[in-house]
């Protein structure tokens, strides 16, 4: 294999790929990022087994061929070369690397030993936006979990409604319903979060075509492909934890609410809650902390209902309200013990569902 | 070794920079400060229904015999002038928050052991006071005249002797085992004072005719390590040679809270392993309410009948306490931990990164029953004991029943 290319270029397919690596894998050859070369176009493959980046690069190509080298050094060694051109020579063992002086020589893995990798797509595959899908799963992936123990909850659940698709993720503390209307996929997946949280940097672009089939969740553009293993369990039954309707509800601007939020927090850390108190004028917050001591203030907001006073978690209150793609914020709430309903003013596209810290 | 009154100044310098402070019958002063009427009697707090027991005595009362953990109509019985008070944890938090507040403010280096005693390294305030032994009256003062109620505190150059010194300078003394005497304070002690020495090691050591700490200290190890196994055996070895280097860690994460249990029969069955744990869970959630704490890691231990351990730990984001929440997190560690049919000889459930119980609960979506079902589950216990309550699965069926199956 030997082929020339721009370093920028270069270094880009060779890190978004390097991208599904694991840091700490078992298997010594899943360090490794596959490179490839068929007629111009060179192919750059990595994976965890569970998630699988391609990324696409046409370069000046004098001799086809495939090689492993080992993802993070090989992405940094061209990252950190001169700028210009680069060239890379795979021949007896070695990767050769070099542009306007400086040289590498890194030891091939063996090609052999890198998994099998498909490229293929699932039977059905509908095209997105792709900017909006990023958008939109940014969006509920805060809810997700990041407990291997409890794998249901790492995913992001594909739905198909009768609109159009709906993601949902979970981690029982928080609910996130995205409603993407339009995209029609069938059936219905639950995707690691973990691979899509990598979309947008690695393949993200705005044409996607997106295939979600048995195994497999496939995400392709001209910059890639992404896919991931289907996590294959039941998603807990999600609906029946959405209420009808809320009979407290107050409008809030959102920046101010999250600066609001922010400053509770440094009182707060992560373990004490902060108190929302719901009154005409608008919102009262206050966190106390025994041995720290408080902060308390007051942010002037249209409220309807009775006051009452519910405590959230300050990081997951955070995650909700920045979630929200609205210069305002709804808030609904029942009772200090229910789960609270944030939203944006203008629309129900999104919702996050927010269990209280009981006081 | 000198027992010390609080006004006298002694320069002795800052070898024995350890200090172990230990509340006096803590619980019963919470309640006198709240009501002076209980002030000069008998009391006695603990859960009150028939199977309660005893949480905490006062002075008074444990001379007639009353002691803690005792079912509370043994206390009855023994001292029936007493005053029985229901206990009230989240009024015991709070007075700990405020002890341990003044704590932090003479040192950085403290290190809670449980609601109502710690460790502090006074070694940094050299500059501030002429004494460690000074830093520990001022304590004393402080907490007695800032809340009004009585410490003890052990001063010594390690943790180990500086808790048997607090220990002995109770009630509402203070203790100094001086750098070079801790040998000869140590050695007439029984066996029972060293750290980890329970009841079987008791029994292990008294076939080897030790019943002193200077008993231990004169065995060689080896002959300990052969019989108690190379841990326990070096462990104690050291701690009756006055050798103790644990320092004194700051805050959070350096605690844990843990129960064990080595069974007479070995376990085999899958649906035994789980009774067992659930049952070590319900231990921990009683032993984490009485410290006043919750956690964040969960650790299981399971020692296979060869005596090979495996341990397996998660940490869960938010915090844990209850039975229900810690079986919920061990029931993974045991998946993890793959037993498979092999047969285990020792279970252990233990939960660190321990902080201060708040009382507030992150709930869970659609977990507000449990939630309630929990809450009313300690509650009860807090007032009647720990038995009043068991998990479903926990309860033997009445022997009229056995062999018969509910349909």
């Amino acid at each position: 294999m030997r082929i020339r290319a721009e370093r920028d270029d270069l270094a880009d397919v060779l890190a978004r790929a390097g991208r599904a690596v694991g840091t700490r894998s078992p298997l010594p050859i899943l360090q490794g990022i596959l490179v490839e070369v068929v007629g111009s176009k060179l192919t750059v493959t990595g994976t965890d087994n569970e998630v699988t980046v391609q990324t696409y690069l046409d370069v000046e190509a004098m001799e086809e061929g495939r090689t492993v080298i080992p993802a993070k050094l090989a992405a940094e060694a061209v990252r950190k070369l001169p700028a210009g051109a680069v060239s890379m020579t795979a021949a007896d063992g070695e990767v050769e690397i070099t542009g306007n002086g400086p040289r590498f020589r890194l030891r091939e893995m063996n090609v052999d030993d890198f998994p099998s990798v498909t490229d293929g797509f699932p039977a059905e595959t509908v095209d997105v936006d792709g900017l909006e899908l990023t958008k939109a799963i940014g969006q509920v992936g805060v809810a997700a979990s990041s407990d291997e123990a409890r794998p249901t909850l790492t995913g992001v659940l594909f739905e198909a409604t009768d609109e159009g698709l709906r993601l949902v993720a979970t981690d029982s503390y928080r609910l996130a319903v995205r409603d993407v209307p339009g995209v029609s996929t069938s059936g219905t997946r639950l995707v690691p979060y973990r691979a899509l949280r990598e979309l947008a940097r690695t393949v993200g672009d705005g044409k996607m075509t997106v295939g979600l089939g048995e195994r497999e969740a496939v995400f392709a553009t001209g910059r890639g492909r992404l896919s991931a293993r289907i996590i294959d369990a039941a998603f807990p039954n999600y609906r029946q934890l959405l209420p009808e309707s809320y009979p407290n509800r107050v409008v809030v601007n959102k920046e101010e609410l999250l600066e609001a939020v922010g400053r509770a927090a440094l009182v707060a850390e992560d373990h004490i809650p902060v108190r929302l108190n719901l009154h005409d004028g608008g919102i009262g917050l206050s966190v106390i902390r025994q041995e720290v001591g408080e902060e308390t203030e007051h942010i002037a907001a249209d409220y309807q209902g009775e006051e009452m006073t519910i405590a959230f978690n300050t990081r997951y209150l955070t995650d909700g309200v920045s979630a929200v793609a609205d210069e305002e914020v709804t808030i609904e709430t029942s009772d200090p013990l229910k789960p609270g309903l944030l939203k944006g003013a203008n629309t129900d596209e999104f919702r996050y569902l927010l269990m209280p810290v009981r006081l | 070794m000198r027992r010390v009154p609080a006004t006298v100044v002694l320069v002795s310098g800052f070898t024995e920079h350890i200090l172990h402070v230990d509340m006096d019958a803590f619980f019963v002063e919470v309640e006198r400060l709240d009501d002076p009427s209980l002030r000069g009697v008998p009391v006695v707090v603990g859960g009150l229904g028939r199977r309660g027991v005893v949480a905490s005595a006062s002075y008074e009362a444990r001379a007639r015999g009353v002691r803690s953990a005792m079912p509370i109509g043994e206390a009855r019985r023994l001292c029936p002038t007493a005053r029985f008070v229901a206990p009230s944890h989240r009024r015991y938090r709070e007075v700990s928050g405020q002890v341990f507040e003044i704590l932090r403010s003479f040192s950085p280096a403290v290190e809670g052991i449980s609601i109502d005693e710690a460790f502090l390294d006074v070694a940094g305030l050299r500059l501030l006071w002429p004494d460690a032994v000074t830093v520990g009256a001022e304590i004393r003062a402080a907490v007695r005249s800032r809340i009004g109620i009585p410490a003890s505190v052990g001063c010594a150059t390690t943790k180990f002797i500086a808790k048997l010194a607090s220990a002995r300078a109770k009630p509402d003394g203070l203790l100094v085992v001086e750098a070079g005497t801790e040998l000869r304070f140590l050695h007439p002690l029984p066996v029972t004072d060293l750290w980890g020495v329970g009841a079987a090691t008791q029994a292990a050591l008294a076939s080897l005719g030790i019943r002193t700490i200077g008993d231990v200290a004169n065995t060689p190890v080896e002959t300990l390590v052969r019989t108690l196994g190379s841990a326990v055996g070096t462990h104690l070895h050291d701690l009756a040679n006055g050798r103790d280097p644990r320092e004194v860690g700051a805050g959070p994460g350096t605690r844990s809270v843990s129960v064990e249990e080595t069974f007479t029969d070995d376990i085999v069955a899958r649906d035994d392993l789980e009774r067992e744990l659930v049952r070590l869970c319900d231990r921990l959630e009683g032993r984490l309410r009485r410290a006043g704490m919750r956690g964040r890691t969960v650790t299981l231990k399971v020692r296979f009948s060869n005596f090979a351990t495996v341990t397996r730990s998660a940490t869960v984001d938010g915090d844990v306490g209850y039975r229900s929440e810690l079986w919920s997190v061990v029931r993974g560690l045991l998946d993890r931990a793959r037993v498979g049919g092999r047969a285990v000889r020792l279970l252990g459930v233990g939960v660190s990164g321990l902080g201060a119980d708040t009382g507030a609960r992150r709930l869970r979506l659609g977990g507000e029953r449990a939630d309630a079902a929990a809450r009313a589950a300690a509650s009860v216990k807090e007032r009647f004991g720990e038995d009043a309550i068991v998990p479903a699965r926990l309860v033997e069926p009445p022997p009229d029943t056995e062999g018969r199956r509910l349909r």
